[in-house]
């Protein structure tokens, strides 16, 4: 069995046992071997009183409430023999002699614990006002602080009537990768904005739908009788099911969001994705200065800017195999003229490529056919 | 670390002497003590065994009470110490050379609103411990676990030396009853210890529910271990086990005699811990001398005990220590590296190594 790992006398590899188990467990979960009636049994409550005090410890509240309740037993009988009897009534003796004393440091600690018991209640749920207060304004201040960032508020019809990509170009896009799609099934645009992508992948008879936040682009895309949801597309990914989608398409995406967030979503749709499924994500190209260092910018919602390498490092990191990156022809406007003789041919070249180079690039890869034990 | 030296005034003790409040014939406690003075004898020393109470069977235990007529100043008296005494707080006033052998003391949350009387001792333990750094030349822990517990309470000299154990003991022949009484191929998780709420029998008996239900309906739970002082709790373990249906599956023996532990060792197919307190955890040991492979939640000195001897549990889920007992119990191969390591990490406390080690500590 392999959990052993290499045969050399050392002690077993506790790691791989302890996977193994878990993979058991998960499976005997899945066909319901693993059920309801063995985790009651599991969870079972020691019979016969008082849950063990160490386990009480670990939610204490309930606990107090009815230890506080609780009756203290006390056998005054004797079982020795002979002087049994005897012991017996000396101790009912001083119980009842020290009884009224007993009862007035019994009734005095009784007060105590109720009302210890009670502050410690209210402290719990009554509202603090002061914490309260510096926890709204917290709240307030930082989703403000969100929304600024990105200037939300200026995500508007009039942003993207006089920023927004031109449609066709979209289609052109994404025409590039209609190839790594055909066949498929299940293929999750996320970020679809107006459906442009969801409907080269209609009319080429490929299942797809997507995802977008835009309320407004969510209904503009389904006007066109496309499959699209209204939401985050982290929330997204992390609702489905593993395995349940065969294809990610991301355009313009990864730089709206903070790093951490793309490579979670990396992660999930790993999760996600059943083995051997194209990911496409396309991107403004910083390494191209008109881009990276100013049309980039045009729009607020951009977090930063994504260099192409980096993006390649997230996929590879992220284990998906057959990464490449993909760059598409560079914009005609604006060139400078290379029609000059001599060295300054090269440099002209090389300054139209750096200045006016491809606007987007494209990272593609697919998640493993073989599932890695 | 430690004062001995061949404790300065008056070079090596004249005699030495152990004391525990209570000694009995068979218990892991009670075997390090007579083990220890066959070795002291052996080395020359008057050495005797005191208790407040000797249990029947117990070898030539003397009453505690002759310690105040005939201690020496120059003998050192060896305090055993697992539970609170009120004898303790006598024996520390001795004039004479002292040392604390701590096994630790369970946490009295563990006896509480179950057994008001260990409870109280086990609290009175902890009060008088921190009270005898005063009183003791020197303090050992038998673990790492236990002599971090004793520099934190604040003794200044301290050592660590294991438990004596006389190995040759197990190798008695296995009890033939027990033997015949185990004879079917069946998945056995075995147990040995005090039935005592610290080592939480009650999650053994849930998780062999899991086991029957999910991996073998023939599987069997052998408690064994003497449940005399922890009437409540055993009360509630069988309560539990009724009402699992698993009457005819869960053994609790009481306490057995050597050559019956032995052969319940010997018959078993997997030890399982799931204890949340041990000082140090002979049975660990006992089980992998035996050769029967261990799986153990990390507790206490447990991950001390075993280092690698067997399988450590990170956390506690009774469906994962389920599985872990069966992957164990069926495949020959991890089995057979599991009981090789075993073997090696018990040969780390071979009673010659120990006691020459018990030795140097005590400047004898």
């Amino acid at each position: 069995m392999e959990v052993l790992g290499p045969s050399d006398g050392a002690a077993p590899d506790v790691d791989a046992i302890l996977g193994e188990v878990r993979e058991r467990i998960r499976r005997k979960r899945e066909s319901g071997v693993y059920g309801p009636e063995v985790d009651a049994a599991l969870r079972l409550p020691l019979p016969g009183g008082r849950p063990l005090f160490v386990e009480e410890l670990g939610d204490p509240l309930p606990a107090l409430r009815s230890a506080i309740d609780e009756r203290v037993e006390y056998d005054p009988r004797s079982r020795r023999p002979l002087v049994g009897p005897f012991v017996t009534f000396a101790r009912r003796t001083v119980i009842g002699l020290v009884r009224w004393w007993l009862a007035a440091v019994l009734e005095r600690q009784e007060r105590i614990e109720r009302l210890v018991f009670r502050a410690l209640i209210d402290l719990r749920e009554r509202p603090n006002p002061g914490f309260d207060e510096r926890l709204r304004r917290l709240e307030t201040e930082w989703s403000r602080y969100r929304r600024d960032t990105v200037a939300a508020d200026l995500h508007s019809v009039y942003f993207q009537a006089r920023f927004g990509g031109d449609e066709p170009v979209i289609r052109a896009q994404s025409e590039r990768f209609l190839e790594s799609f055909r066949g498929r099934k299940r293929v999750l645009d996320v970020g679809s904005g107006r459906g442009t992508f969801l409907e080269l992948m209609r009319e080429n008879g490929i299942g797809a739908y997507g995802v977008d936040v835009d309320e407004r682009m969510v209904s503009e895309a389904r006007s066109r009788g496309l499959e699209v949801f209204a939401g985050d597309a982290l929330a997204h990914l992390r609702a489905l099911d593993d395995r349940t989608i065969d294809g990610l398409y991301a355009r313009h995406l990864a730089e709206h969001i903070l790093p951490g967030e793309l490579v979670a979503l990396l992660r999930e749709g790993r999760r996600v994705l059943a083995p051997g499924s194209p990911v496409v994500f396309l991107t403004p190209n910083p390494r191209t200065l008109t881009v990276g260092a100013h049309t980039f910018w045009l729009d607020p919602g951009h977090v930063r800017p994504i260099p192409p390498d980096l993006f390649r490092f997230y996929l590879e990191v992220e284990g998906y195999e057959a990464v490449e990156l993909v760059t598409f022809a560079p914009s005609e406007e604006r060139r400078l003229d290379e029609n000059v003789d001599g060295p300054m041919r090269e440099n002209v070249r090389y300054l139209n490529e750096v200045l006016f180079g491809d606007r987007d690039y494209a990272v593609i890869g697919r998640t493993p056919f073989a599932v890695r034990a | 670390m430690t004062v001995p030296k061949a404790w300065r005034f008056g070079g090596p003790p004249t005699a030495v002497h152990q004391f525990h409040p209570v000694l009995s014939p068979a218990d892991a406690m009670s075997s390090h003590v007579f083990a220890l003075r066959a070795r002291l004898r052996e080395w020359g020393y008057e050495s005797n065994a005191y208790a407040v109470e000797a249990k029947a069977g117990a070898p030539e235990v003397l009453p505690y009470r002759r310690l105040f007529r005939t201690l020496r100043p120059t003998d050192l008296l060896l305090l055993h110490f697992s539970i609170g005494h009120e004898v303790f707080d006598q024996l520390a006033k001795l004039p004479a050379r002292k040392a604390l052998v701590y096994h630790n003391v369970t946490p009295p949350e563990f006896f509480t609103g179950l057994n008001d009387h260990a409870a109280v001792h086990a609290r009175l333990g902890l009060r008088q411990l921190a009270g005898l750094v005063q009183n003791v030349d020197l303090a050992i822990g038998v673990s790492e676990f236990d002599t971090n517990d004793l520099r934190e309470i604040g003794f200044p000299n301290t050592a660590t030396v294991p438990i004596l154990v006389d190995w040759s003991v197990y190798d008695a022949a296995p009890d033939e009853s027990v033997l015949a009484s185990m004879s079917s191929r069946r998945p056995r998780i075995l147990f040995v210890g005090r039935i005592s709420p610290n080592k939480r029998q009650d999650d053994l008996i849930r998780m062999l529910a899991y086991y029957r239900a999910c991996i073998d309906p023939n599987a069997q739970l052998y408690l064994v271990g003497s449940y005399r002082d922890q009437p409540q709790y055993h009360a509630r373990l069988i309560a539990l086990r009724d009402s699992l249906d698993l009457g005819s599956a869960v053994f609790m023996t009481g306490s057995v005699t050597t050559a019956a532990l032995v052969a319940y060792y010997r018959r078993a197919s997997v030890f399982c811990s799931l204890s949340e307190h041990e000082g140090f955890g002979i049975p660990l040991l006992e089980a992998m001398y035996l050769k029967l492979p261990v799986v153990a939640y990390d507790a206490a000195a447990v991950g001390e005990t075993l280092d690698g001897g067997g399988l450590l549990l990170p956390r506690k889920d009774l469906a994962e220590a389920a599985e872990t007992c069966a992957l164990v119990a069926e495949d020959a191969q991890v089995r057979e590296r599991m009981v090789a390591s075993g073997q090696r990490r018990v040969g780390a406390f071979a009673t010659d190594a120990v006691a020459r080690r018990t030795r140097t500590e005590l400047g004898l």
